[in-house]
């Protein structure tokens, strides 16, 4: 009985937030909390997609930079260079997203170890210095400019409050998405191979696919976020794409709540909408925030969600891996 | 094809080679040792060349070879540090994802430090190591040759460490099987923590070789930390020879490249190979397994 009214609740809380979400921009007019929402916004899609690999499969990708810049080059070449409508550039992201998946996630994730991390690193510094150096075809340095907006069936999107309406339709359809995978099968398996590859093994699943799966829905998400930025800005640049961008993604998964959708949602909030609120810290506010970030990898790996669940246990520091028989001298 | 520009790109290749070998070195020592890759490993090698360049010369100006010493002594001290602090905590924790970030945000800190210490604006060090002599029709920089010979000694001081001295012999236990290595009385807290001090020491003789290659600047390392990463896996990963031969062999082919593809991409070449050795031959070129 209990368990039911607890789901009223949620329901009940989930549509207020929606609500309230959808209110916001008419009360608050300013033009540029709306263009930080809708950074938000995006970066949400972005991180739902690591949470996939990183946050619930337990492989590490460090290459987000690059999936997102790919994403956004596809997307804006398609429409600026061949005039395709933006929708058409979003689904052709979309496709490049799962192309990658595929493409990067069958040599790094068919071997155990480390090197989905060191394949995406490799990756995101490829498709920078390409789309630094191709001067004809992504402008180099100088970026893609005039991307056109999202129009939808002649309907132009092109404030910053119509954007965000049509991405917070999106991220809404994407997070429901998002947490069913999670409660699926696909979302039991992919946890148990971050808890215990061989049990998954011994199982008869096939690791190596199902991984591959997970890390195909985050470059998927990954790409679709990069479409939604460059036609959010009507302007991408490579000196966006850096491994510090990439970090930033890790940030926001982590300070939310690893593996949960509403921590994505917390996180992302947190790390795009903080920088403006510390702004009085000016110099000091990248050295504060990545000191936070690492206290709370070290206190609370969790996230903040984890606070509320109570789903502490995973990982303080003075717990040893006594599982594996390693004594400690502390 | 001129004989001579092939043999000229080989010998600044092997240069920077053996840089890409001592990254590569120095990360696979803490990988074997705690189970942990260091993601801000490219940040202690920037962190070695500014304290090295801009604290102790330019700040203080000191002869080079007291901020030699010097460096190391420090850098010594920040790994002990940075091991008690950061990685044995992060060793610990249930899921190496934690790890993970733990590293890649100590990366950030160190980065934000530096630029608050020493500035964000990019500087050099005027004359240092610079020069070049011939050999018959090839050039060879006098900083290349202090590279491959220091990067030599560096290598056999550390063959030496591991195989003829009792720390030495403890590390490698360690690395193989920390209980037992605990049962037969080595402390492996403090093991570990020595280890990511030579691995820092080993850090800061990287940043200083390559002050003159390029501009003292906060990305001083990334590419060639990057790279480091690529040559171990290249070579096999987690063993040391292999290190050497996957960080000499990028050095030579991305040089080489250069006849072929134009000099914007070489950098394309440490990757390129990564997914090629990943897809044919997992266990790099050495073909070691763990």
């Amino acid at each position: 009985m209990k368990h039911k009214n607890w789901n009223i609740v949620k329901r009940i809380g989930i549509t207020l937030f929606i609500l309230i979400l959808c209110i916001f921009p008419l009360v608050d007019t300013n033009s540029y909390h709306h263009i930080i929402l809708n950074q938000t916004l995006v970066n949400v899609v972005v991180v739902l997609g690591l949470n996939f690999i990183t946050g619930l499969t337990g492989q590490m990708n460090l290459g987000t930079a690059g999936i997102m810049a790919f994403g956004a080059y596809s997307s804006a070449l398609v429409s600026t260079k061949l005039g395709f409508p933006v929708l058409v550039g979003l689904l052709v992201a979309i496709v490049i997203g799962y192309l990658l998946g595929r493409v990067l996630g069958f040599p790094s994730l068919r071997l155990k170890g480390v090197y989905l991390s060191l394949t995406t690193i490799g990756f995101s510094e490829i498709t920078r210095l390409i789309i630094t150096n191709w001067t004809t075809l992504t402008g180099g340095t100088m970026g893609l400019q005039n991307i056109p907006s999202i129009s939808l069936f002649g309907y132009v999107l092109d404030s910053s409050t119509k954007v965000y309406y049509f991405y917070l339709f999106i991220v809404i359809v994407l997070c429901f998405t998002a947490s069913r995978i999670i409660k699926s099968k696909w979302g039991r398996v992919f946890k148990a191979i971050r808890d215990n590859i061989d049990a998954v093994e011994a199982s008869g699943i096939d690791v190596a696919k199902t991984k591959i799966l997970a890390f195909t829905l985050a470059t998927i998400l990954g790409c679709l976020g990069g479409a939604m930025y460059a036609h959010m800005m009507n302007y991408v640049n490579p000196t966006t794409f850096t491994q510090d961008l990439s970090a930033n993604f890790l940030a926001m998964m982590m300070l939310g709540g690893i593996g949960t959708v509403p921590g994505n949602i917390i996180g992302s909030s947190m790390v795009t909408i903080l920088p403006e609120l510390l702004r009085f810290l000016e110099n000091y506010y990248w050295l504060i925030f990545s000191i936070i970030a690492l206290l709370f990898a070290i206190f609370l790996p969790n996230g903040i969600v984890s606070l509320f669940t109570g789903d502490r246990r995973l990982g303080r520091f003075w717990i040893t891996k006594t599982k594996k028989g390693e004594s400690s001298h502390e | 094809m001129d004989l001579n520009v092939i043999i000229q790109l080989i010998v600044s290749g092997l240069a920077l080679g053996f840089v890409y070998a001592l990254v590569s070195i120095e990360y696979t020592i803490i990988y074997n040792s705690t189970g942990l890759l260091n993601f801000s490993h490219d940040k202690f090698i920037m962190i070695g060349a500014y304290v090295f360049a801009g604290q102790f010369i330019v700040s203080m100006g000191v002869e080079p070879w007291l901020a030699v010493i010097a460096t190391i002594l420090t850098m010594f001290i920040f790994g002990i540090v940075v091991a008690k602090g950061i990685f044995n905590p992060l060793r610990n924790m249930t899921s190496p994802i934690f790890a993970v970030m733990g590293t890649v945000f100590l990366g950030r800190i160190l980065t934000e430090l530096a630029r608050l210490i020493w500035g964000a604006t990019p500087f050099t060090v005027p004359g240092f190591l610079k020069g070049t002599f011939q050999i018959g029709e090839i050039v060879v920089t006098r900083v290349s040759l202090i590279i491959i010979v220091a990067s030599i000694l560096i290598l056999a001081a550390l063959q030496f460490l591991l195989k003829k001295t009792k720390i030495g012999k403890a590390m490698r236990c360690v690395q193989q099987n920390k209980t037992a290595a605990a049962l037969m009385g080595i402390n492996v807290s403090t093991n570990i923590n020595l280890t990511i001090a030579i691995s820092a020491i080993i850090c800061a003789a990287i940043g200083i070789m390559v002050i003159p290659l390029f501009t003292i600047d906060l990305t001083i390392a990334s590419m060639i930390g990057l790279k480091g990463f690529a040559a171990g896996v290249i070579g096999g990963f987690g063993y040391l020879p292999g290190a050497i031969v996957g960080g000499i062999s990028i050095g030579i082919l991305e040089n080489l490249s250069t006849l072929i593809i134009p000099t914007l991409y070489k950098d394309c070449i440490a990757y390129g190979l990564l997914i090629i050795i990943l897809l044919i031959r997992p266990s790099g070129l050495l073909g070691h397994k763990r």
